[in-house]
């Protein structure tokens, strides 16, 4: 069963059309990746579907429901953890979550249960009495999960939940997404990370320009890329390399350096590993190791949008 | 819906006032203001302090005209020159000044007075009683210069019976409620700022939590942007109320002035300002695109519409045409509305006044849902 059901979509600001006739479903049960660029329009669908913009055209239904017609049993259905933290830091980390949750029409036991509920999910029962101004990013990240889960929605919106915070708590945040979603919720994830993108969602789209270029599991998704090779050069020292020696030979179509690693995207046709190896060594690095690796998420992206992902 | 509306109205009252600083900026700066106003106008009491200069020198009339007005009661009269005159109105170290020209007996002689002049600073209000006793002093030398037609002997004689009157003057002292009601009506040109400042405060928690982010995940849940405006603006109510109720009980219970019209209407008035000031608050917030912007706007219109309103002292010492934009200001209406009811029995005008506030407050929360309707974006907000 679709869960969410977005048919012909458009958002126009003045003359410009930030989202694009888009369509799109998302199934009871999943974790739905929404990939895109910033400016790809993937923020305006959310907020729309968040009932937070109005759509110039096109229907979105939510639990079998038009949303814009039905938008509190919409947003009754709906969690939202939003990219910026949205906590008040006055307020104890219980607080926060009475509040939001209180929105929701919450009230008495039911409300404190609920709450405490949210605050041992996330990992912060034991901080329940605690300011937000005096926790780290991770733990407050942790809280804005906790506030958009205490109303228990059948769909939950995550934007970018794990950006800017430590690995440990990165990976608290995959666990209890993962844990959500086994607990019955479907969610929608949107995020820089390729790796996390890859590691949880069953279903990914891809948003450009206001319109989903591509949508599938990882798997359909990859297969579709046949012309694209992802050479990954790992160089003895971490030194800086003129990336654009690289892009100018023929066939390479992006590179990108991370520490002593280089990942070159480039036309399979085209037989060019002589002399990107030569443009290298040339240029006085040392290389260790080369490998040409299958492709993935960021293949894809790169290879329908013509952007790295984590470039924006 | 209105479980929603008292939930979020509830918790925006706790997060206010859990913050002490907050208590000592709605509630505790109008009582500071109520004292710092009773402090500045309470200065002399009842004593009127006249500087005059003599410039008729050999005239009699002058020198009577004089004695008579230093024999006023509740005035202190001092001998000066026009320059030290001048100087000592300016640093407010007299309350009036009165000047005798050279020519002034020889005009009431003739019966037409002149080469008088009465300053102040302070306006119409102080210099009134003392005016009204002189134009009734010099009107009875005028007709007596009327009846004698010039003979100047003939003139004389009647000048010394009307001082040595034979009848007996019973004189009974009646309170002087107008140190009072100026206290009053200047705490009140306090409380007024106050007022607007706590509105803009309280207003401005809206561009807060857009800053904060909040504001997004509240209208995520199921409350809609009216309804987040409208907690706002119930809250707002509340603390001027609040404020309107606290600084009353201070004025007339604690520092026991006598406001000159019943505390009932004085409250109602200035609650019915507290929703202009709200709407006002509104129209700010509505333009400003964040809180630093808000501020500057609060600064650039709050204080200086205080000011050309008449909330920190009389509007009457300003010129004419500085008067008249204070018709524009709702600041005005409430003072004027008090002052009207201080001044005697409450007749049409005083609903005009009333009306006016109203209206006030009708345009700003109309042009506050315009500008706030106009933002169909959430890089705008509401």
């Amino acid at each position: 069963m679709n869960i969410l059901e977005i048919t012909g979509l458009t958002k126009k600001f003045g003359n410009f059309i930030a989202v694009d006739n888009m369509s799109l479903t998302v199934r009871e049960g999943e974790i739905f990746g929404f990939l895109g660029a910033n400016g790809a329009g993937k923020s305006t669908t959310i907020n729309m579907i968040s009932s937070l913009l109005r759509p110039t055209s096109g229907e979105i239904r939510l639990l079998d429901r038009d949303l814009v017609k039905n938008s509190r049993f919409a947003k009754m259905n709906l969690g939202i953890v939003p990219q910026d933290l949205a906590i008040y830091e006055m307020m104890t980390a219980y607080e926060n979550v009475e509040f939001f949750a209180g929105l929701y029409g919450l009230r008495g036991v039911e409300l404190k249960d609920r709450v405490l509920e949210a605050l041992e999910f996330v990992g912060l029962a034991d901080k329940a009495k605690s300011k937000p101004q005096n926790f780290s990013g991770g733990m407050k990240r942790r809280l804005n999960i906790a506030c958009a889960i205490a109303h228990k929605p059948k769909l939950i919106i995550m934007d970018e939940p794990t950006v800017g915070i430590d690995p440990q708590s990165r990976n608290y945040i995959l666990a209890s997404v993962r844990k959500l979603n086994a607990s019955g919720c479907t969610i929608i994830y949107t995020s820089h990370y390729m790796e996390e993108v890859e590691e949880i969602c069953s279903r990914i789209a891809i948003v450009d320009h206001g319109k989903i270029i591509a949508e599938g599991t990882k798997e359909q998704l990859t297969a579709t890329i046949t012309d694209v090779k992802d050479i990954h050069i790992e160089l003895k020292t971490q030194e800086s390399i003129l990336l654009e020696s690289l892009t100018n030979i023929p066939g390479v179509r992006s590179a990108q350096q991370e520490e002593n690693r280089l990942h070159v995207y480039s036309d399979a046709t085209v037989d060019n590993l002589n002399r990107i190896l030569k443009q290298l060594m040339d240029s006085g690095a040392e290389i260790r190791a080369v490998e040409e690796q299958e492709p993935n998420l960021e293949t894809v992206f790169l290879t329908l949008t013509g952007r790295n992902l984590r470039d924006n | 819906m209105l479980n929603q509306l008292f939930f979020l109205v509830k918790n925006s009252l706790r997060r206010t006032f859990r913050v002490r600083a907050n208590w000592f900026l709605l509630i505790g700066l109008p009582i500071i203001g109520i004292l710092a106003s009773t402090l500045l106008y309470s200065g002399g009491q009842s004593h009127l302090r006249i500087g005059f200069v003599n410039e008729d020198g050999s005239g009699y009339l002058s020198k009577d005209t004089l004695a008579f007005v230093q024999k006023l009661q509740h005035v202190e009269a001092y001998a000066l020159t026009r320059e030290q005159l001048r100087n000592q109105l300016a640093d407010s170290k007299l309350d009036m000044g009165l000047i005798i020209e050279q020519g002034y007996s020889e005009s009431v002689m003739k019966h037409q007075p002149g080469h008088i002049i009465l300053q102040s600073v302070k306006g119409s209000q102080v210099t009134s009683y003392v005016k009204s006793m002189l134009d009734e002093y010099i009107g009875n030398l005028s007709s007596l210069s009327k009846v004698a037609a010039g003979d100047s002997a003939k003139f004389q004689q009647l000048y010394r019976s009307y001082q040595q009157p034979q009848f007996k003057l019973i004189s009974n002292e009646v309170n002087d409620s107008s140190v009072n009601k100026e206290m009053s009506y200047q705490s009140i040109g306090f409380l007024i700022l106050f007022m607007l400042n706590s509105a803009s405060g309280l207003s401005e928690l809206i561009l807060k939590n857009r800053e904060n982010r909040t504001y997004f995940r509240i209208i995520s849940a199921p409350v809609s942007a009216k309804m987040y405006v409208l907690s706002n603006i119930i809250v707002n109510m509340i603390v001027m109320f609040i404020q309107v109720c606290v600084a009353v009980f201070f004025l007339t219970v604690v520092f026991h002035l006598d406001p000159g019209l019943p505390v009932l209407d004085l409250m109602g008035i200035l609650t019915l300002f507290g929703l202009a000031a709200v709407g006002l608050s509104l129209v700010i917030v509505a333009f400003s695109r964040n809180t630093a912007m808000a501020g500057a706007l609060q600064n650039f219109i709050i204080t200086p519409t205080c000011l050309l309103a008449g909330c920190f002292f009389p509007l009457d010492i300003m010129p004419h045409s500085i008067q008249r934009i204070a018709d524009f200001l709702p600041q005005h209406w409430v003072l004027k509305s008090i002052g009207a009811l201080q001044n005697g029995p409450v007749g049409i005008g005083i609903w005009f006044n009333v009306m006016m506030l109203l209206a006030f407050a009708v345009v700003f929360f109309l042009l506050a849902s315009y500008r706030f309707g106009r933002n169909n974006d959430t890089r705008n907000f509401v």
